[in-house]
């Protein structure tokens, strides 16, 4: 068990980001290296500015408002979730002075963000399963879902635990450790890490996630690049 | 199951999959040849949300599954998944990876040739994925695999053969024109010794490139007179097959005909006639050139703002709307010259929709027209919430800018027994000139 846990709480970390990292380059690289599109593929009437709109587009998703509000109303929190989570992730790294802004206890949302984005989760999943989405998903679409999920509970679990209902075996401190030793190459498992209740929590959360960023750059996960060229392409 | 049996069913699926390696690597290489920067975005992003959903008019009439652009789209994208992503080797079933077969053709043909390109999906893609580009690459296998609609690459080469030997058909083409004269006078006299359609006339400030019927020829021409241009018109015809069964090629040449003509002429600006494809085309394929490139209802809006012509309102009696052909509107622009004009012809005019981005697709673009009969039953069937649009503005005169839309909306009109006047946006100007 303990090398089970070393294994995923080490090397394959290190695997994932690496995969994650030059994945993405290089797969971003070769898109954007093929030539331009030789005539405009933009839809009129246009509007000025176009760089404004397109950034409007691709992170409000009007059309998806106008169309699908429901959809919508869990998309924006769903983004907007993944945003606060990921900034919780960079301040388990260490203490960034400009996300105090709002002073705060890591994580930010008290414990709502990540049952929002669970709940979302569920809610993009499920609507999987009605025609027409249904007939239009391939498998990708699931994986990547419940795979986000199992990340997202078993994360959010360690911080509900500690929040709602007083665990206190594993800490912030203690996370912080951990990755600021990954961070410098030292890699260091503190004991409440791998050998508290809530650890297989911790580990399941580090896997999953492992596997979502092996996975990523090879989805449509990379829409998190693309979505902004190519609004820029319609705005024109 | 007996051993027959199994033979059989291994043969049938061999027989339906079949497709030798030379073939398939042929069509890949021209799979590979529209893989642009755009492109690899539009197939690499789709989330499959769905949202466009009730884009296509075809799913909204039919309300089938395969007909939503997403769908449409996956079809290409399970190839490309398949070929020209890592996945396709180590992981096909993740995205449902799809082999090149005999049978993928008629799925291509059937996404293809069901899409008129009217790009309303592009409108509500979170991403704004352009599925008339991703047909173009169906298009174009199906050429490759020699399964295109025959008519279409006919009237393409046909077309390219006229620019090849244009001295063949001069004499006819003249002699032809010269008979329509009579009826251009009519509409608006002319003063003694100008010709009513002159041709061939270098240093002509504008090029009037119509299509092959008098309906397109005669109203521009008495429209061109009675503002004075300085025109002439051009040997070709507009319309562009090439386009229409997506050879880039094709499309190319038969645009090169009428640009060689335009430089040779020293033409200060090319006019398009009522034709979407041809517009579109024209002004967004030819690159830099030295003339402008207009739709005819730019250059008659263009007239009526500085007063070369002048309308009378009292020629049209009832409720107009116009049909927004979606090459030259959402695709190319022309939105605000259209409803300039019609403010001059009417004071009744009734929009189709509050917003010009959601107009329906008249259901007759991407070739469908052009293949005529074999599409007439589909063309009718996918294109009822057209009907229904046209009908909720209670407008007796449907006008138009566009010969594809003037078809299928002339066709639907009689099918659908909704009783209105379906006519060219130039037409109509023309009659309504006065001095």
């Amino acid at each position: 068990m303990e090398t089970l846990y070393y294994v995923i709480l080490v090397p394959m970390v290190y695997v994932a980001f690496a995969v994650f990292f030059i994945g993405t380059a290089i797969r971003l690289f070769k898109i954007f290296w093929e030539p331009k599109h030789p005539s405009t593929l933009q839809i009129f009437p246009e509007k000025k500015p176009k760089w404004l709109l397109a950034l409007y587009d691709t992170f409000l998703f009007p059309t998806v408002r106008k169309h699908k509000p429901v959809l919508w109303v869990f998309l924006i929190l769903f983004h907007f979730g993944i945003l606060l989570l990921i900034i919780g992730h960079l301040e388990l790294f260490g203490e960034f002075e400009i996300f105090q802004v709002i002073p705060h206890e890591v994580f930010l949302g008290r414990g709502f963000v990540g049952l929002i984005v669970s709940i979302s989760l569920l809610y993009f999943l499920f609507r999987r399963f009605v025609s027409p989405v249904r007939e239009l998903s391939v498998p990708e679409d699931y994986y990547l879902l419940v795979l986000l999920f199992l990340i997202v509970i078993f994360g959010s679990q360690m911080d509900w635990a500690r929040r709602w209902y007083d665990y206190g075996e594993l800490d912030v401190e203690h996370y912080r450790t951990y990755l600021s030793s990954l961070l410098h190459f030292k890699p260091e498992l503190p004991y409440e890490i791998t050998d508290t209740g809530h650890s297989f929590m911790f580990v399941l959360h580090v896997f999953f996630a492992n596997l979502f960023l092996m996975f990523f750059p090879f989805s449509h996960s990379m829409h998190s690049f693309l979505s902004l060229p190519m609004n820029k392409l319609r705005r024109g | 199951m007996t051993g027959i049996e199994q033979i059989e069913i291994i043969f049938y699926y061999k027989e339906d999959s079949f497709m030798d390696n030379k073939t398939r690597d042929d069509l890949l290489k021209l799979f590979q040849s529209k893989l642009n920067e755009a492109m690899r975005f539009y197939l690499e992003t789709c989330t499959r949300c769905g949202v466009c959903t009730e884009a296509c008019h075809v799913y909204a009439s039919m309300g089938q599954v395969r007909y939503i652009a997403a769908y449409r789209s996956e079809i290409i994208r399970r190839l490309y998944k398949k070929y020209f992503k890592g996945r396709g080797k180590f992981w096909p079933s993740v995205g449902e990876a799809k082999e090149l077969s005999e049978m993928a053709l008629d799925e291509l043909f059937d996404a293809a040739y069901s899409c008129t390109g009217c790009r309303r999906c592009m409108v509500y893609c979170p991403f704004g994925i352009d599925t008339q580009q991703l047909m173009s690459i169906a298009k174009l296998l199906l050429i490759g695999a020699n399964t295109e609609p025959e008519i279409l690459t006919l009237l393409a080469d046909t077309s390219i053969e006229k620019g090849k030997s244009m001295e063949l058909f001069k004499e006819g083409f003249l002699e032809g024109i010269k008979r329509l004269e009579a009826e251009v006078v009519e509409k608006w006299q002319t003063e003694a010794g100008t010709t009513a359609i002159p041709v061939d006339v270098e240093g002509a400030d504008l090029l009037y490139v119509a299509l092959a019927g008098a309906h397109s020829i005669i109203p521009a021409a008495a429209v061109f007179n009675a503002a004075g241009e300085n025109w002439t018109l051009s040997f070709f015809e507009a319309v562009n097959f090439g386009a229409f069964v997506g050879d880039p090629t094709k499309t190319k040449l038969i645009l090169d005909r009428i640009v060689n003509e335009a430089k040779r002429l020293k033409i200060k600006e090319v006019c398009i006639c009522e034709c979407g494809t041809a517009y579109r085309v024209m002004k967004q394929l030819a690159g830099e050139q030295p003339f402008k490139v207009s739709a005819i209802t730019e250059v008659h809006a263009r007239y009526l703002k500085e007063g070369r012509i002048k309308l009378d309102k009292s020629k049209l009696n009832g409720a107009v709307t116009y049909h927004d052909p979606c090459q030259i509107a959402r695709n190319a622009g022309v939105i605000d010259e259209p409803r300039y004009i019609l403010q001059h012809l009417t004071d009744n005019f009734r929009e189709l929709t509050d917003d010009p981005r959601y107009n329906w697709c008249c259901g007759g673009g991407g070739g469908l027209v052009a293949m005529g009969e074999d599409t007439l039953d589909f063309r009718m069937k996918s294109s009822k919430v057209k009907v229904d649009q046209i009908k909720a503005t209670g407008a007796n005169i449907l006008a138009t800018a566009c010969e594809n839309c003037h078809t299928q909306l002339s066709n639907l009109n009689d099918h659908y027994a909704m009783g209105v006047n379906v006519q060219f946006l130039s037409s109509l100007v023309a009659d309504a000139l006065v001095r």
